[in-house]
């Protein structure tokens, strides 16, 4: 235990003297997701195509639509082959 | 025109909203020019339209991944299933991650579950307001003798999230910045997601990292919360891990 207290105060002690060389390393390691999430927070957001619904079509009319056509196109591997 | 309580109303109207019809809504409804039926359905396109574009701006990797029709289709399933409880748009979902995984359709693109749940605690962070970080200086201030026992906590808003995929690169192909194709067998990864700078970010952590971080949040002293990350990865530095964990701010202050 008495180790351990040791590591924990020299670790301590060694984040308060390098604040400045660590925060470049973390912050090139960080991935910025600006704008992910906002347009989330909208909570008056409303249908663009509101009109929509007058149409004759079912709202499930395009429930057909089976196969994904995203960029995971992009992503590969042998777990992406159905097992059964 | 048959006579309903307001409770009735408004428990036919919910259901027609999502998709159920009902004569004894409908017999309610003006038929002038346009049917009761079709001016009903605006109010349920509404309610789907409204939900499913929420739902894309919180879940804009499972959207990018799977295409816009595709989604709309999940999305619809999903609303159908699980509406709203609460007013807010942006919390709305919260077991979407969870329904991914059970979807016979998506059965083949086994991380779109955890892309979610990335998608998901990005969202959270950024709508969390996050309370005060712990900083160097406030661990300076404890007397050394009593760190062993210090509980550490994660601030509001900051999650872990591990997969047994590339989640964090998938997230970046998915939002067009990576162009290269990701193989999924290169490994899974351990993510903090957390607020910064009005925004919200992800870091990858080492498995150490990853294991003392779970293990504070569990109510643990920093001592053993320190030998659990060591017991999971051997090579676990708490000398790199601290100062790292106090740039990305995802400690609360005491």
């Amino acid at each position: 235990m008495k180790t351990s207290h040791l590591i924990i105060a020299s670790a301590v002690a060694a984040a308060i003297g390098l604040p400045g060389t660590v925060l470049g390393q973390a912050k090139a390691e960080t991935e910025k997701c600006y704008g992910v999430s906002k347009a989330g927070q909208n909570d008056c957001q409303t249908a663009s195509s509101s009109c929509a619904g007058t149409s004759k079509k079912d709202a499930q009319a395009d429930a057909w639509i089976a196969v994904p056509k995203g960029t995971c196109a992009k992503i590969v591997g042998a777990s992406l082959t159905p097992s059964k | 025109m048959s006579a309903l309580s307001l409770a009735d109303l408004q428990t036919a109207f919910r259901s027609a909203c999502l998709g159920s019809d009902s004569p004894d809504l409908a017999a309610l409804v003006d038929g002038e020019r346009i049917g009761a039926d079709a001016r009903l359905r605006i109010y349920r396109h509404h309610v789907f339209d409204s939900l499913s574009t929420a739902l894309g701006a919180t879940f804009s990797s499972v959207l990018s991944l799977v295409g816009e029709g595709f989604f709309r289709m999940l999305a619809r399933e999903y609303i159908a299933h699980t509406p709203p409880s609460g007013p807010v748009l942006s919390e709305y979902g919260a077991d979407f991650p969870d329904f991914i995984e059970r979807h016979e359709r998506v059965r083949d693109l086994v991380y779109l579950a955890d892309a979610a749940r990335l998608d998901w605690a990005l969202t959270r962070a950024y709508g969390s307001d996050g309370g005060t970080a712990l900083t160097a200086a406030a661990l300076a201030a404890i007397a050394p003798e009593a760190l062993g026992e210090l509980r550490l906590r994660l601030r509001m808003g900051v999650s872990l999230l591990r997969s047994a995929y590339p989640v964090d690169r998938i997230w970046a192909v998915a939002h067009g910045k990576d162009d290269a194709s990701i193989d999924l067998a290169s490994g899974g990864v351990e993510l903090v997601v957390f607020q910064r700078d009005d925004d919200a970010a992800f870091a990858r952590l080492t498995r150490g990292e990853a294991a003392m971080l779970v293990a504070c949040d569990g109510a643990t002293g920093l001592a053993v919360a320190l030998e659990r990350a060591s017991d999971a990865d051997s090579s676990f530095d708490f000398a790199t891990a601290l100062p790292k964990f106090l740039n990305l701010d995802i400690l609360a202050a005491p």
